[in-house]
C-alpha cells in the first residue's frame, strides 16, 4: 500500500457512469474474502486508469480503463444494485 | 453534465486556503458531504479536472468550495490564489452518496477531520445549524497551526449550540495559552471526543490518506464497526 490511494468516493463520477446510478452506496461482495462493503469504501488507485481494491482483503475489485469517449471495465465479485421503487419486481 | 460556475466572492480562510462562493445556474442541490468535479480550460484548450468537497450547507443558495494550495499543484494555486470574482469555470455534480449526513438521520455523530478534510464535515455542521438540529455531534479536528486552521471563528460560534462539541488538536503549534489537546489524534483523544458507548455512533473521517488510515485503525480498535464508519481520503493525485 502506498499513500497515493484515494477511495471509491474520489472516483464516484466514473462509477456512476457504469452503474447508471449513485454508486458509492452500492454494496459489493468480494469474490475473494466475501465481505460486503460499499463501493465508496473501496480503495482507489489511479494510474493509466483506475483500480478499486477490496477494503478488507485488498484484492482487485474493479479495473476501469479510460479511453477518450468510452470506458472499459472489468468487475470482480457481486454487486447489489437497488432498483428504483417503481421498477422493483414483487418479491 | 458540466455547468458554468461564476465566482461571486472569494474569502480568505487561512494562510493557504480560500473559499470560493459560486453561482451555478441549474445546480440541482447537494447533500452535506458530497463533492463536485471542477474543470478548468486554458485558452489553448488544455483542460485540468479536480474534485472538491462542497463546503456550504445545502440550504445556502450559493455553492461554496474551500481550496487549499497543494504544493506543486496545477489547479489549486490558481483557485487558491489567483481566481477573482467574475471568473468562470465548469463544475459537475453533486457526486457521491456514501459520505453524506442529513439532519433527518439524527445523531450521535462523530466527525474527525485532518487538515482540509474538515471541508465536507463543515457542510454537515452548517447543515445541522441551518436545520436547527439538536443531533448530538462531536467534531475532532487535527490542524497544524492556528494559521492553517479552517473555519475556526465560525466553529467557535456554532459550538454554542446544544449538542455540539468541537475539539481541536494542534500538530505543530498551538494557539497562545492553549490548554487543550496537542499532537496527532490518538486513542485517548478519540475516546474523549466520542460518546462513551460507540455502538450507535456514526463516524465520518476525512483527510489525507495516511491520516484517515490512522483514524480508521483507532476507531476499529475503539470498538466501532466498519459499517458505522464513513471515510473519505484524499491524496496528492489528481484526475
Amino acid at each position: 500500500m502506498n499513500d497515493l490511494h484515494l477511495d471509491g468516493n474520489g472516483v464516484a463520477w466514473l462509477l456512476d457512469q457504469i452503474t447508471g446510478a449513485e454508486a458509492t452506496t452500492t454494496l459489493r461482495t468480494c469474490q475473494a474474502c466475501g465481505d460486503r462493503r460499499a463501493l465508496g469504501e473501496h480503495r482507489a488507485y489511479r494510474g493509466a486508469g483506475v483500480v478499486l481494491r477490496c477494503p478488507s482483503c485488498q484484492k482487485v475489485a474493479v479495473c476501469i480503463g479510460i479511453q477518450g469517449d468510452h470506458l472499459t471495465v472489468r468487475w470482480h465479485g457481486t454487486l447489489r444494485v437497488p432498483l428504483p421503487p417503481q421498477d422493483a419486481a414483487p418479491a | 453534465m458540466w455547468r458554468t460556475a461564476t465566482v461571486r466572492e472569494v474569502i480568505a480562510e487561512s494562510r493557504s486556503a480560500r473559499t470560493l462562493a459560486l453561482d451555478v445556474p441549474g445546480w440541482p442541490g447537494h447533500r452535506a458531504g458530497q463533492h463536485l468535479d471542477l474543470r478548468l480550460t486554458a485558452e489553448d484548450g488544455y483542460q485540468a479536472q479536480r474534485s472538491y468537497s462542497v463546503a456550504s450547507a445545502p440550504e445556502l443558495e450559493r455553492l461554496e468550495i474551500t481550496v487549499e494550495v497543494v504544493e506543486d499543484g496545477e489547479v489549486s494555486p490558481y483557485l487558491a490564489a489567483e481566481v477573482r470574482p467574475g471568473d468562470q469555470f465548469e463544475v459537475r455534480g453533486p457526486i457521491g452518496g456514501h459520505f453524506t449526513w442529513s439532519a433527518d438521520e439524527g445523531g450521535p455523530v462523530l466527525l474527525v477531520a485532518g487538515g482540509s478534510g474538515l471541508v465536507p464535515l463543515m457542510a454537515m455542521l452548517r447543515h445541522r445549524a441551518a436545520r436547527a438540529s439538536d443531533a448530538a455531534m462531536n467534531v475532532l479536528i487535527s490542524a497544524r497551526s492556528p494559521e492553517e486552521a479552517l473555519y475556526r471563528a465560525e466553529l467557535a460560534e456554532l459550538e454554542g449550540a446544544a449538542g455540539l462539541e468541537v475539539i481541536w488538536t494542534w500538530t505543530r503549534s498551538a494557539p497562545q495559552d492553549w490548554t487543550g489537546a496537542r499532537g496527532r489524534v490518538d486513542g485517548p483523544l478519540l475516546e474523549a471526543a466520542g460518546f462513551g458507548d460507540p455502538s450507535a455512533v456514526r463516524c465520518f473521517a476525512c483527510g489525507p490518506t495516511p491520516f484517515v488510515e490512522h483514524v480508521l485503525d483507532l476507531l476499529v480498535a475503539g470498538g466501532y464497526a466498519t459499517a458505522q464508519i464513513h471515510a473519505e481520503r484524499f491524496g496528492p493525485t489528481g484526475t
